[in-house]
């Protein structure tokens, strides 16, 4: 939560990257806390620039991302789904889908 | 819990209004921090026994976010109101548009603070770097109709704002709200324009009890020339807001700061009573004193106190934020 409220700032955003903090941010979308998932959500939009547009919007996290957009939560749903339309190319929703189909046949995904 | 964007809405949940048929007189009170675009109750909410529960929509999230504040825990026909954020009633675009307009907030925000410390440097008062400080008050309003955070310090706002007496008039209640949301520890003085500018701001709105769907927002500033014209009533409004706050400086005494910015006349301090006696004159100096810590501390806290950190012990706990 702090970092989403701070990472916009154009100083904290590139400390954060500098840091590699996108890795430990991804971390946090498998948190039990959905709080802290949205927040991880968010930032990572946020953190989204052309430079480290291939580690935030890398092929598990869309994937994830695609999990989350068809969560119960709205809350949730809503983010990933913003997340989806303007951070990922269609090109890397049907990588990412396709990938879910693949491995979701007759194997049942972890619980979210 | 940390406070987040996403935690925030234009949806507002109301909890605890008395089922007495009341919506009308409760969006009221609602619509006196803005306009609402849509209201309704929630049947299926659980409620408890004799409340009900309403659903506010606003038409831009600064004002839920003042509304909530100020109507949190407020007594409405003799029950207690819980109002909190309601970000699941948003539509993917109502999301989107928030982030965005968050995002686009901090980066006026920033970009502003950089103005402001550029002209530090500078030194004051060139004509250019007037301009751009005006530039960027106007950019900043603009941004505050877009968006607003509570933590981003403020100094630079209320600064150039006291440098540019003919204060922008397309300042409406959002950026009001800005300065209200303000750190305390801003300079005083400027923390007084936005409080009283604000709080001169809110009666008008409210004053004329409007049908509900008249109920307008001001209009947002356009980026042109007419948010530079003051109407006269503001003019008046500042007049007095002046006078008073010269009165305030009297009946503080002196903080005679180099940097203090005295505004108004100066009024003659309350006359030193001598009561002939030692321990009353010592009585009576400790009330004086008192009286002026507490008219120091009362103008010195902004109109928005910030919410005690701790629930207090009698509040029953709380389903959410």
């Amino acid at each position: 939560g702090g970092l989403c409220n701070l990472c916009l700032d154009k100083t904290n955003k590139d400390y954060i990257l500098e840091a590699n903090g996108v890795e430990p941010i991804i971390n946090c979308l498998s948190s039990s806390n959905e709080e802290t998932v949205m927040s991880a959500v968010t930032t990572l939009m946020y953190l989204t620039t052309p430079q480290s547009r291939q580690q935030t919007t890398a092929l598990p996290v869309v994937e994830c991302m695609l999990r989350f957009s068809l969560s119960a939560s709205r809350r949730l749903s809503n983010l990933a789904t913003v997340f989806l339309e303007d951070y990922c190319t269609p090109l890397q929703v049907e990588e990412a889908r396709n990938l879910s189909k693949h491995t979701a046949v007759g194997i049942p995904l972890p619980k979210d | 819990q940390v406070y987040t964007i996403n935690l925030e809405s234009r949806y507002l949940l109301i909890q605890g209004v008395p089922a007495l048929g009341v919506m009308k007189e409760l969006v009221e009170q609602f619509a006196l921090y803005g306009a609402i675009d849509e209201y309704h109750a929630l049947d299926e909410y659980p409620a408890e026994q004799f409340t009900e529960v309403y659903l506010i929509k606003f038409q831009k999230l600064p004002c839920a976010r003042v509304a909530k504040k100020k109507m949190d825990e407020r007594s409405f026909f003799g029950s207690l109101l819980h109002v909190c954020y309601a970000p699941e009633f948003e539509t993917v675009q109502e999301t989107r548009e928030k982030l965005q307009d968050r995002r686009k907030y901090i980066a006026k925000a920033t970009n502003q603070r950089d103005c402001f410390v550029a002209k530090k440097v500078e030194g004051p008062k060139t004509p250019i770097s007037k301009n751009s400080a005006y530039d960027c008050q106007r950019t900043t309003s603009e941004s505050c109709a877009a968006g607003n955070w509570d933590p981003f310090p403020c100094f630079p706002n209320s600064h150039t704002a006291l440098q540019n007496r003919g204060y922008p008039s397309g300042i409406h209640n959002q950026s009001q709200f800005m300065f209200l949301q303000n750190d305390s520890n801003c300079a005083e003085t400027s923390g007084y324009f936005g409080q009283s500018m604000s709080l001169t701001q809110n009666v008008q709105p409210g004053g004329h009890t409007p049908p509900i769907s008249s109920v307008q927002q001001r209009a947002v500033p356009t980026d042109n020339g007419i948010d530079r014209f003051l109407p006269r009533t503001t003019h008046l409004q500042e007049r007095k807001r002046r006078r008073e706050e010269g009165n305030k400086f009297a009946l503080m005494g002196i903080y005679t700061d180099s940097t203090e910015v005295v505004i108004g006349p100066q009024l003659p301090e309350v006359p030193k009573v001598d009561m002939d006696d030692d321990s009353l004159n010592t009585s009576a100096t400790l009330i004086r004193n008192k009286l002026k810590q507490v008219a120091y501390s009362v103008s010195r806290t902004s109109v928005e106190k910030p919410k005690a950190s701790s629930a207090k012990p009698l509040l029953k706990q709380r389903r959410r934020i």
